[in-house]
């Protein structure tokens, strides 16, 4: 439990227990055990199966084709580099939009609250597409650039790795900004008072004082970004090239269209086990406890 | 004058930022009342002929329904499961607290593909497969945790005074908790249901591997729609997704209002 490092805003320790079930196992056990047991066999049940076939059917030869062919590496290679420029974008330009719904008042940050959630309601799909009207030859871009003539070819802004960053940026960047915002929530602001009365200027309070502090939840938040980006599929697929196809997408063509379970089910572990070793890293450094620790609705 | 400076920079960055996360809403709901066939923005007219054209299309009201099919059961599952979990887990002191909450949690991270995938091979055995009810239960996995931490939300900010106040004075402590807590946290509920329906709406790999193309949700046939041809239905029925998600919400909202001030019980 995060409950020692607590420093938040609520005062309530671990809530007193109901007196009839004080000190008493069985409440809990009545009440976790049905969920458990649903989580056990719909979610981990079928991953352990598929893992357990896995090994069984090939052993680790799979693994070993996987791990030395030319494609899958290659696939390996382009999720890894979009999953790090999607948090570093992310991170750049969160940070600032976290930091101002701080100081902002209580309406304003409401409102910048909402409108940050609001494209999480917009189906991926049609969301990825919508960005080939800015970004198309004809695009609006485009179209103002070469009006202006500020260039005479259209950029190619569209299917490559510049636009399957600016999709999967606008998708993951929400979340990005819940997560600091929650972190930087708990830094004590009268630390930044105190450097200024000493007479820092404010932008040399918040570089040596504030920025430091909020440093723990930006990695976790990094991390978080970073797990979340590794399993994308939508986005590459839509507005990527093929040369930015992710590992998602070899998994599904795979299992849809060659039907090749094996390779499918092989694949599917070793982006499961990247995600498992991130998320338990985490988990280690950051407490998983802290995502639902009420920061984030 | 330096901290104007400081002001306006910070201001136009969250201006910029905001835009860039909004401007696809702007375009899909703008396209969706172009005249022409095109997906285009600015529209060049205004035009309800592609909304009209969803209505009177089968597919899509049968895409419709068995999204709110597979939604209404994901979320009555999330309810069930989460809501127990979520009160014993912000309540009681449980041992292994930290692996069930790991357990809970790591289902908003799993990649998709790989619960696809693994409850294909899972489900083929059982007959879940092709079945509106088998998504659901796939779709629930992703649905719990949302409860959980919405309703420990509530939970952490409910003063338990109330409730103790409410044993005190002789009521049953199940019924404290009934008649008490639960409508003072029932808009952390509704908005974890909310949550729950709506990732169970957009999720499409689960969706693709379980339910096949026979039934479509909305998700998958938005997917096999763009890849066939976009057409502005396409704008159109993921607008009135929007739309559906906005009054969800104002609805969440008001209940959150309704019930801040303490029940009579």
């Amino acid at each position: 439990m995060a409950g020692s490092q607590d420093s938040g805003p609520s005062p309530t320790s671990p809530a007193p227990v109901l007196p009839l079930f004080q000190r008493s196992w069985f409440a809990p056990t009545v009440l976790l055990a049905p969920t458990l047991l649903w989580l056990i066999f719909f979610y981990i049940a079928p991953i352990a199966l598929m893992v357990w076939r896995g090994l069984m059917d090939t052993g680790l030869q799979g693994y070993i084709k996987i791990f030395s062919s030319d494609i899958y590496l290659k696939v390996f290679w382009n999720t890894l580099q979009i999953s790090i420029i999607t948090t570093i974008g992310c991170l750049v330009l969160g940070y600032p939009i976290a930091f101002a719904l701080t100081v902002v008042g209580r309406r304003l940050q409401a409102l910048i609250l909402v409108l940050v959630t609001l494209p999480y309601w917009l189906d991926y799909v049609v969301r990825s597409y919508s960005w080939i009207v800015l970004l198309g030859r004809r695009g609006l871009i485009n179209n103002i650039l070469v009006g202006l003539g500020i260039v005479d070819q259209p950029l190619p802004l569209l299917f490559n790795l510049f636009s399957v960053c600016v999709g999967m940026i606008q998708v993951l960047l929400p979340i990005m900004i819940l997560a600091l915002f929650g972190a930087m929530s708990r830094i004590d602001r009268r630390l930044m008072l105190a450097a200024e009365i000493h007479g820092a200027s404010r932008w040399r309070a918040f570089r040596t004082v504030f920025f430091p502090l909020s440093l723990a939840g930006v990695y976790s938040a990094c991390l978080l970004i970073f797990i979340s980006a590794l399993g994308f599929f939508i986005v590459p697929a839509l507005i990527g090239s093929p040369r930015q196809t992710m590992i998602t997408q070899s998994i599904l063509v795979l299992a849809e269209t060659l039907l090749n379970w094996t390779d499918a089910a092989a694949l599917s572990i070793v982006l499961l086990v990247a995600t498992m070793v991130l998320t338990i890293i985490y988990d280690r450094f950051f407490n998983i406890d802290r995502l639902w620790g009420g920061d984030q609705r | 004058m330096n901290a104007r400076i400081d002001v306006w920079v910070l201001g136009a960055s969250v201006v910029a930022v905001l835009l860039y996360l909004l401007f696809p809403i702007v375009v899909v709901i703008g396209a969706s009342f172009n005249p022409t066939t095109a997906l285009q923005f600015p529209p060049s007219g205004f035009s309800l002929k592609w909304y009209q054209e969803i209505a009177g299309n089968p597919d899509w009201i049968n895409a419709f329904i068995v999204t709110l099919e597979v939604g209404a059961i994901t979320t009555l599952l999330s309810l069930l499961f989460g809501v127990p979990a979520g009160f014993a887990l912000s309540r009681y002191r449980v041992k292994g607290k930290t692996l069930v909450t790991a357990l809970l949690l790591s289902a908003l991270v799993a990649p998709h593909i790989v619960r696809a995938v693994s409850t294909y091979l899972f489900y083929v055995p059982l007959g879940l497969n092709n079945t509106i009810l088998g998504l659901a239960i796939a779709h629930s996995i992703g649905g719990i945790p949302f409860v959980v931490i919405n309703l420990g939300a509530s939970l952490r900010s409910f003063d338990p005074t109330l409730e103790r106040a409410a044993v005190i004075h002789g009521a049953h402590p199940v019924r404290a908790v009934l008649t008490i807590t639960f409508p003072v946290v029932a808009p952390g509920i509704i908005v974890g249901a909310l949550f729950a329906f709506m990732q169970s709406a957009q999720e499409l790999l689960i969706s693709i591997f379980v339910l096949g193309t026979l039934q479509m949700p909305i998700a998958v046939k938005l997917w096999e729609g763009v890849r066939v041809a976009v057409d502005p239905t396409l704008a159109a029925a993921s607008s009135l997704l929007v739309l559906a998600a906005l009054g969800f919400f104002l609805l969440a909202a008001l209940a959150r209002r309704g019930a801040a001030p303490a029940p009579n019980a």
